[in-house]
């Protein structure tokens, strides 16, 4: 059912990413292991916690990048009426990409790492990510400029990213100055969650809610640009709320403070437009579980992006909370609920068209999305409470941090747990995926 | 809301908060040289800063807040453990947290990259930024009392914030190098071979697995003292 024959790029983009999701849950894992339990050293000096969070975040990235560049590849296409500009650039791409991912874990192992939080690959590494993007780049914009008819959705697409490619550059200078360092890695991250990729998001879900219910363009291009520019409008300046205790000159409290309380903003808005659009959808339903995604995601962003980042980031609040587990806990609840479930949106709408299939069937899929969503946001939860617990215990009753981490490990137990029931809804839902069946028409009616 | 209207906002809210943030960058890097004094910012410390990415310390403890949770914020480790202490746990993590829940690898960090280490969590530590983290203030307050006016603090505290790192007393500091109530029934020294002692400990026990205190010759008398009468303490109490 696909429309073009280059949209079957994207079929080892989905595959590659969601591989690499189970292997970063599986790290997440031991981590949980390494807090939960005590082990020994001899272990830690060879396999230290370390070395394991960079390959659990490293590999969120990628796996995160490979659904954006896979989910890209297969709508451009629709959108653009045409073909991809070239099929062969998009596997060149991917196979750089790739290399570049699996060498960067390996050397991992072997302490090969810049050291620096979510960007640790060595700058070799860096040089061909910054390649593959390029190429990724080009091989967008060539197609949307070869398009006849062009839309806002292109554009912004495109817009979101090459503005994703260039603030991974901040990230890759020696900075002498820690202060001046971590201010531009969050030109990276804070940039990237809170600005470009919600970009992404926005114009890829705007796409899938445009084709999955019949709802005009101009009234989806017009939420488009309106939750873009708020997601901007609030996104950039509230860059600010990472300034707080970097040393940094003190109107970022203000600054930064106001604009990250109205980050929720665009997210709710977000919540009413796919709401609305699923209400006066023009199509019937096919496929349930595509549409749990849809509305899923968009309640999920809006509590664990939203609300957590909210409460996290006022200035006063912050001062104790600031680099604890409730850090932890909005960590995991915003890159699951914003963009682990748009990726898995996109998988559920792009592979059973993929494999020719209208409807299929959704029974273990289903149970996928109830177990990962209900293990994650427990996991949430438990993580909250742990960082409450250590937020009180260190910097109110300042017991000290071993003591307060003691205190807490019942709650890291329970993590670890919850993470087990987490990997097996991972696995249902990948194995799903990769495994999806018709159903016979007629049969089940 | 008509097309136009949006594409409006768009660029509004987009070009309006760009406008304001990069004002600020430029704002922030006027300020940065005073906020982290800059004229401090040796080469000795962009070479510890170095020694603390290479061994990718930011993955297990934060710093300025960020990083992984793993382990205690290094953001003020300057004020709370001293440049002793730092150097005895990064180069023998498995013995100073042997009897620990939570181990810290044994990297095979060298001693120069040590002491380059400490130069930059140092610097580090005097960044302006407005007091953070919460919990280690007190250190902060302590170290700098310590510096200028020992006479003024109480003595359990000039000990612990010089010796704690190692040594324990009624269940504060790391137990590593001894109890002091019992240390203090133990040796034989003198007032002023226990001094010499802490100085440089080599010179009075051979083979002593206690690295030299830099210490004021004031402060050790302080601490001194406080050992010393322990001894007695415990006499009386029996």
């Amino acid at each position: 059912m696909i429309r073009y024959e280059s949209q079957r790029v994207s079929l080892w983009y989905m595959r590659l990413a969601l591989v690499l999701f189970i292997l970063q849950v599986i790290m997440g894992l031991w981590l949980s292991i390494n807090y939960a339990f005590t082990l020994p050293q001899e272990l830690v000096d060879v396999f230290p916690f370390s070395t394991a969070r960079a390959i659990h975040t490293n590999v969120l990235v990628a796996w995160m990048l490979l659904g954006f560049m896979g989910g890209t590849y297969f709508i451009l296409p629709m959108e653009c009426n045409r073909e991809l500009y070239s099929t062969k650039i998009a596997y060149l791409q991917l196979v750089i990409f790739a290399s570049a991912a699996v060498t960067a874990v390996v050397g991992f192992l072997f302490g090969w790492t810049r050291g620096k939080p979510l960007l640790e690959i060595p700058f070799p590494l860096n040089a061909l990510i910054v390649v593959a993007a390029l190429l990724f780049i080009a091989n967008v914009a060539m197609t949307i400029i070869q398009a006849k008819e062009k839309s806002a959705l292109q554009w912004m697409l495109l817009g979101g990213v090459t503005f994703l490619a260039l603030m991974y550059l901040f990230g890759m200078p020696f900075y002498r100055n820690l202060n001046t360092d971590y201010y531009y890695w969050w030109w990276v991250i804070h940039l990237w969650v809170e600005g470009a990729w919600e970009i992404v998001t926005a114009s890829i879900m705007a796409f899938i809610i445009m084709e999955v219910t019949g709802v005009e363009r101009k009234v989806v291009e017009k939420w488009l640009y309106v939750e873009t520019g708020l997601f901007l409008f609030t996104g950039i300046v509230g860059t600010g709320h990472h300034y707080y205790w970097i040393g940094a000159p003190d109107y970022w409290l203000w600054w930064g403070g106001i604009f990250s309380a109205l980050e929720p903003l665009p997210i709710v808005l977000m919540v009413v437009d796919t709401w609305m659009h699923v209400r006066e959808r023009k199509n019937e339903i096919i496929n349930p579980l595509t549409w749990y995604y849809i509305v899923g995601l968009a309640i999920y962003h809006l509590v664990g992006a939203g609300l957590w980042g909210f409460m996290h980031t006022l200035p006063p609040v912050n001062y104790y909370t600031h680099g604890s587990q409730v850090t932890v806990s909005h960590g995991h609840l915003a890159f699951f609920g914003a963009y682990a479930l748009l990726n898995l949106t996109i998988f559920y709408f792009a592979l059973p068209r993929m494999k020719n299939i209208r409807r299929y069937q959704d029974r273990l899929g289903k149970w996928g999305f109830w177990t990962t969503s209900i293990a994650m946001f427990t996991l949430g939860l438990v993580f909250g409470v742990a960082g409450v617990l250590q937020t009180y215990l260190e910097r109110f009753l300042d017991i000290g941090y071993s003591t307060a981490h003691l205190t807490m490990m019942l709650w890291f137990r329970i993590a670890f747990g919850v993470g087990l029931i987490f990997l097996l809804g991972v696995v249902i839902t990948v194995w799903h995926l990769l495994t999806l069946k018709p159903v016979q028409e007629g049969a089940s009616e | 809301m008509t097309g136009k209207t949006a594409r409006l906002i768009f660029w509004l809210g987009t070009l309006s908060s760009a406008a304001i943030f990069l004002w600020m960058t430029y704002d922030f890097h006027a300020q940065t040289p005073k906020l982290t004094h800059t004229d401090k910012l040796t080469e000795e410390v962009v070479a510890g800063k170095k020694v603390w990415h290479k061994y990718n310390c930011n993955d297990c403890h934060t710093i300025l807040g960020f990083g992984a949770y793993y382990a205690p914020d290094m953001t003020k480790a300057f004020y709370r453990l001293g440049a002793n202490n730092i150097s005895s746990i990064v180069l023998h993590p498995e013995v100073m947290y042997r009897n620990s829940f939570r181990k810290m690898p044994q990297m095979g960090v060298t001693e120069p990259e040590v002491k380059q280490l400490v130069a930059f969590l140092q610097w580090v530590g005097e960044i302006e930024n407005r007091h953070w983290p919460p919990q280690d203030e007190k250190f902060v307050e302590a170290y700098k009392l310590r510096e200028s006016q020992p006479q003024k603090l109480e003595k359990v505290h000039i000990v612990m914030g010089a010796c704690g790192g190692c040594h324990s007393f009624e269940h504060q500091g790391r137990n590593v190098g001894g109890d002091f109530a019992i240390i203090a029934n133990r040796i034989t020294y003198d007032r002023e071979t226990l001094i010499r002692y802490m100085l440089d400990p080599a010179s009075v026990r051979p083979g002593s697995a206690m690295p030299p205190q830099s210490l004021s010759r004031q402060t050790a008398e302080v601490i001194a003292d406080f050992i010393l009468n322990l001894k007695t303490g415990k006499e009386v109490r029996q």
